[in-house]
């Protein structure tokens, strides 16, 4: 890693081209940056090391506690296998329904493509409240979806709601939109013709995709997994409106925390040790694609 | 363009007369993402349906078409309220984050590119953060600073999310431009402002309508900051729609989605008329 002799070389490039004044430009989101992102998670490590406190938010003092009472916790580690468990679950889903999409709408042409642009763009705009909404209606006992699960199962009553299913379901409904678009915009780089000399040369249509397609989508999957693995890990909405009290995610616990308990120093030490988990399973994913020697292309 | 259509029209009747196997693949490949289409947009649609119901419950489709949970949500303060915080909230994020994002934009402009290379990721950083950790730290440092539940904590919020898109929508923008006639305008004498504001504005000005448009949408919809961020006097829409949610569901949630819904046409209209559809696809 050599970032910072690049950005100084970067910046000293700049400044011999264009002069002082257009670099200056870009000091007013650097500093909101650094005055309401950065300096906040310094805050938030500081305060993790606060003690807890009864009466009070928390107490001045230097302590490791609240990490160690969430590390050692057993409560914790169930929701923390919980939580992988069902990440896991969702970046396969989500690429399984996200890669055929998204091809889908990238050789389509006319009304058909714009059909399948305008629906992943209307999803992606659309509030998460809306959405799980959506799904609660759908999948509670008098919903569409249930009914249509009776009459084609012949049981009585299928509880669909209130379960990890309707949890997936509802994660999966967030993330998709975007996976999909992250895999289409590498997609539209693809040069068509390479699809249709493939064919010509006789591959079937599944083989060309595996062989041709596939392996140029690499970087747009790469970011597709990435947004539904970390997005999943950080779910808040859909376990709590569409899981029942064993659905229970990192996100959830930490307002758990800091609203219900107002115990700052505990949400904010299972806050940090969520960012970490995060960037450790980024850094582990992309040693693994790295390895295949093609995470070059990835930034 | 048109070549490779017709050889693929071409190909695809050959294929339907000779080959049954790859046709049976195509079908299946249309029903995979025809049901993914399917599973994607219908929910929406039955929410939509939902709220035209005359009684209390959220059968679909409607046993009799009804106006009055409109009328109900037109003439409920609290909705009204939540409405007007919205608007302001999405107006505010939508100024700050322009003036951030198209003066960081411009700014980086011609400038080498392994800048950006290397600014990319920073910005992209706080997206793969869960929303809910952002808004932890936010009740925190909004708390020391004696702006928690305020109007401004939760414009705050919306920029550091809405600023880097309206900064990569601007930059995308951006090297379209023809640099040559801002030279031109620099070179004749005027100022760095002047040569803005005559030279580079007239070119750029849809551009900066459709990352508003986006900003402001991105504000309109968001949700998870704003819930812990405001209070019962300063919450939006989607805040308030959460809450309603999580006591008792009734139609005038249906409502209020299908309302948030027609925002977003209303803002994409434009957008999709200035640019194409496939480019405002490729922005997000």
């Amino acid at each position: 890693m050599n970032g910072i002799a690049d950005i100084a070389h970067s910046i000293q490039a700049a400044i011999d081209q264009r002069g002082r004044t257009s670099l200056l430009l870009l000091a007013p989101i650097l500093l909101f940056k650094t005055i309401f992102f950065v300096i906040p998670f310094f805050i938030l490590v500081r305060m993790s090391l606060h003690e807890t406190d009864q009466s009070g938010a928390y107490n001045p003092g230097v302590t490791l506690d609240s990490y160690v009472d969430i590390l050692s916790s057993s409560f914790i580690h169930g929701i923390m296998a919980y939580t992988f468990r069902t990440a896991i679950v969702v970046t396969i889903v989500t690429l399984l329904v996200s890669i055929p999409y998204a091809h889908a709408a990238w050789r389509a042409d006319g009304m058909t493509k714009n059909v399948l642009l305008l629906t992943v763009v209307v999803s992606l705009l659309t509030t998460l409240v809306v959405k799980m909404y959506a799904w609660v209606v759908l999948l509670s006992p008098i919903g569409v979806v249930s009914q249509a699960v009776n009459r084609f199962t012949g049981a009585d009553q299928v509880q669909l709601l209130n379960n990890e299913f309707a949890v997936v379901v509802g994660i999966v409904y967030m993330v998709a939109p975007y996976a999909i678009l992250a895999i289409y915009s590498v997609l539209v780089s693809i040069d068509e013709d390479l699809i249709d000399a493939a064919l010509d040369l006789g591959a079937s249509r599944p083989r060309a995709f595996y062989e041709v397609v596939l392996p140029n989508a690499v970087p747009g999957i790469a970011v597709a997994t990435v947004l539904a693995f970390t997005w999943s890990i950080g779910a808040y909405a859909a376990p709590v409106l569409l899981g029942s009290s064993s659905e229970r995610t990192f996100a959830v616990q930490v307002e758990e925390y800091v609203i219900s308990q107002f115990n700052w120093p505990h949400g904010a030490a299972l806050s940090v040790i969520i960012v970490v988990i995060v960037f450790v399973s980024l850094l582990a994913f992309f040693a693994f694609i790295g390895r295949r020697d093609v995470g070059g292309e990835m930034f | 363009m048109i070549e490779s259509t017709k050889r693929r029209l071409a190909r695809r009747l050959t294929i339907a007369r000779t080959r049954p196997r790859e046709t049976v693949e195509l079908i299946a490949f249309r029903l995979l993402y025809g049901a993914v289409l399917a599973a994607m947009i219908a929910p929406l649609l039955i929410i939509v349906g939902t709220s035209f119901n005359h009684d209390a419950t959220l059968t679909f489709p409607p046993d009799q078409f009804s106006l009055v949970w409109y009328q109900e949500f037109l003439t409920d303060s609290r909705w009204m309220r939540a409405f007007a915080n919205s608007l302001l909230i999405a107006s505010a994020t939508t100024v700050l984050s322009l003036v951030l994002g198209t003066t960081a934009a411009y700014g980086i402009q011609g400038v080498d590119s392994r800048i950006t290379q290397v600014l990319l990721p920073v910005v992209l950083l706080p997206l793969l953060i869960p929303p809910v950790v952002i808004g932890i730290v936010l009740v925190i440092y909004m708390s020391m600073l004696g702006l928690f539940q305020t109007y401004v904590s939760i414009v705050i919020a919306h920029t550091l999310w809405a600023a880097p898109l309206v900064f990569f929508v601007m930059q995308a923008v951006l090297s379209r431009f023809d640099w040559q006639l801002r030279d031109a305008a620099l070179d004749l004498g005027g100022t760095p402002l002047e040569a803005f504001r005559h030279a580079a504005l007239p070119q750029i000005k849809s551009g900066i309508a459709a990352a508003g448009l986006i900003a402001f949408i991105i504000s309109l919809q968001e949700f998870i900051m704003a819930l812990f961020l405001s209070s019962y006097a300063t919450q939006t829409v989607p805040v308030l729609a959460w809450s309603a949610l999580r006591q008792f569901i009734d139609p005038i949630i249906s409502v209020v989605s299908t309302i948030l819904m027609l925002s977003i046409f209303v803002v994409l209209v434009p957008i999709v008329l200035l640019f194409s559809f496939d480019w405002v696809a490729r922005q997000l």
